[in-house]
């Protein structure tokens, strides 16, 4: 009787442990929502890019267009020195347009590591956005709360083997799918940037982070920031919209 | 002491053949020393001369931090003043002006990226080999006018699939972060024997990359060559002074070759470090030898060193006869080792080793297939001295054996 009632109550104990865990959700859903919600199934948007150094500054406006977590298409339309430079995203793979030489040059995989335009965005973070759900395993370690709501802390670590350039990445999800940060670390678990939503509007009939900030771990002075003018979900975009030859024509 | 020395040296030449085998291993170790160590000054006088001469030239004038960050915005602002400042410096041969960025560079099939390297066509062939590396078209000063030129390594042609006349398109980010890009016509390709360089570089006029790139008259790097290794440290401080005087040269530094070549002052030290291994074992197997000689002498003599001391001569005086004995001929040794050492050294520093075996992948390269050494005080005299440190030290144990010696059994002793 007495054993009984002993491990009735280890039973309860390891109930009790388990019980918070239980109510968490499920990490990698809680990734997978907030890219989609990011992202929309498609999406029209009007972006600033300002890219900050210490002893300049320089601004571009670019718009873009995407569908779902492959493909995403955008232009430079300002400033009118690089009017019309264009980067085509399909699944992995990318290409740019420049229209001053008139050509279409697909990135080696060498580049993609390379920044995306002298920008703290590499190519590969536009490219591959996309691969933290399914090549990464989540862990919910922590719980905060902002502005009366719930965010998640979740690491994310590389499955063996997957083909990525981060040893280790930290997101921070709201209760309603927005992403507040996401932290960049490299093989020693170092910071080496991280991306900040510092404002969350109503934008394109949605909640939406529209200032976006990504800081390099090493330099005070050094950051990009985007600035979402205007977003729209839900647009049609035809199939021809994603191609090389689409690239070529800018539509600003 | 005037008789002991004449003893000592009439008990030399008692046993000419021996004397002569002790003279010769000596001799012989410091022929070899000489000779090793003025070969291995003459090959790195020739890896630096080379390394220098392919890109990097003596002295480089660049912005404070450039060197550490690379960055594009870091520039010398003004290269007209530094110019013309730097080259009224004596022993400064040539100067010219580069400018870099990273860049990919894309032909019709393939993509990689590259280097780009704004160079001064006039300018840049008196300062580096760039001009006689070009295996296949022309150097940029020869190139077709109205084409917009350029000069691409070997592998690199090999990778983006391009030969002379191909176009290229380059796309970068210029100076005030705009998009950069311009197609290009290949001109010509170089070979320098430096993958890296022959696979990572592209060379453009730097007016066209001035204007590419939004460089606005700046550039990245001012390349000096002045008329030899032993001139750049004093050009250096000269160019400093300079630069002070110079408006806006205070955010300018100057860098000599050894700081813009860390690699290859390591890959040196690390060729010496081996050499020193080397030439330890070379005169610890020359100290055994003369060891053997000496101590047989003296065991041969015993019965003599008996005598000796049963007339009443003192242990001591023995002791330095002998010492007199071998730093004779250790002296007859290393004067004739040096003598023929340095001549074997001049001879071949004049007509040159050739490395038949590499000569023909060398001279590919621009490097000619010869490595000539490089006698110097240092190279004829550090490995005597270290024979003759040596030598007299081995000499010490036999020597003080005799001390030990009672004269009857000395005498008993065949």
């Amino acid at each position: 009787m007495k054993r009984i009632i002993v491990g009735l109550a280890v039973l309860i104990c390891f109930a009790a442990a388990g019980h918070g865990r239980i109510n968490d959700p499920d990490p990698r859903e809680l990734v997978k929502g907030a890219v989609k919600y990011l992202r929309g199934n498609t999406s029209r948007a009007v972006v600033d890019m300002t890219i900050h150094r210490p002893d300049w500054e320089r601004t571009m406006t670019i718009k873009a267009w995407t569908e779902g977590r492959e493909n995403s298409i955008f232009w430079i339309a300002a400033p009118p020195k690089d009017r019309g430079n264009g980067t085509l995203k399909r699944g992995d793979e990318m290409w740019i347009f420049n229209p001053k030489v008139n050509r279409v040059i697909k990135l080696p995989p060498s580049m993609m590591s390379q920044s995306w335009q002298g920008s703290d965005f590499s190519n590969n973070d536009l490219a591959k956005s996309d691969n933290i759900v399914d090549q990464y395993t989540h862990e919910i370690i922590g719980r905060q709360t902002r502005h009366g709501k719930t965010v998640y802390v979740i690491r994310s670590l590389p499955k063996p083997g997957a083909p990525v350039v981060w040893g280790m990445q930290k997101l921070k999800i709201r209760e309603d799918n927005i992403l507040i940060r996401q932290a960049f670390f490299d093989e020693d678990r170092e910071l080496v940037k991280a991306l900040d939503m510092e404002k969350i509007e109503m934008l394109g009939g949605r909640l939406y982070p529209v200032k976006w900030k990504m800081k390099d771990a090493g330099q005070k002075e050094k950051y990009t920031i985007l600035d979402y003018r205007s977003l729209e979900f839900g647009v049609d975009i035809s199939d021809r919209m994603f191609t090389i030859a689409s690239l070529k024509n800018p539509r600003l | 002491m005037g008789m002991d020395m004449k003893m000592a040296w009439r008990n030399v030449w008692r046993n000419p053949r021996r004397t002569w085998l002790t003279i010769c291993a000596i001799g012989f170790a410091c022929i070899i020393l000489i000779f090793m160590l003025s070969f291995q000054f003459g090959s790195y006088g020739t890896m630096i001369n080379s390394a220098i001469r392919i890109n990097t030239g003596h002295l480089q004038i660049q912005a404070e931090d450039y060197f550490a960050e690379k960055s594009m915005r870091q520039v010398v602002p003004e290269p007209g003043p530094v110019i013309r400042a730097v080259s009224g410096i004596e022993s400064v041969q040539a100067v010219t002006a580069r400018a870099n960025a990273f860049s990919l560079v894309s032909s019709d099939n393939r993509t990689a990226g590259a280097m780009i390297i704004g160079v001064d066509p006039e300018s840049e062939a008196r300062v580096s080999t760039l001009e006689t590396l070009v295996r296949k078209g022309v150097f940029l000063t020869k190139a077709e006018h109205g084409t917009n030129p350029a000069l691409i390594g070997r592998l690199m042609a090999q990778n983006l699939q391009v030969d002379i006349g191909d176009e290229l398109v380059v796309l970068g980010q210029g100076r005030d972060g705009s998009v950069a890009a311009t197609a290009l016509t290949v001109c010509g390709i170089y070979a320098s024997g430096m993958e890296e360089f022959d696979r990572s570089t592209m060379h453009i006029p730097l007016d066209t990359f001035q204007e590419v790139y939004s460089m606005r008259g700046t550039v990245h790097e001012i390349v000096v060559n002045v008329s030899g290794l032993d001139r750049v440290g004093p050009v250096k401080r000269a160019v400093a002074d300079r630069l002070d005087q110079i408006p806006g040269g205070k955010n300018l530094t100057v860098l000599d070759w050894d700081a813009l070549m860390p690699g290859l002052t390591q890959a040196i030290k690390l060729d010496l470090t081996i050499g020193v291994i080397f030439w330890a074992l070379l005169v610890l197997v020359v100290a055994f030898s003369i060891l053997n000689t000496f101590l047989m002498a003296v065991f041969e003599r015993t019965r003599e060193f008996g005598v000796m001391m049963a007339i009443g001569t003192r242990p001591g005086r023995l002791v330095r006869i002998m010492l007199c004995e071998s730093t004779a001929m250790t002296l007859v040794g290393i004067g004739l080792g040096i003598a023929l050492g340095c001549a074997v050294t001049l001879i071949f520093q004049h007509i040159g080793i050739d490395l038949s075996g590499a000569s023909e992948i060398l001279q590919q390269y621009g490097i000619s297939g010869r490595i000539y050494p490089q006698l110097s005080i240092i190279s004829a005299l550090a490995g005597p001295a270290l024979v003759l440190i040596v030598t007299f030290a081995v000499s010490l144990y036999p020597a003080l054996k005799i001390r030990n010696f009672k004269p009857v059994e000395a005498m008993m002793h065949v």
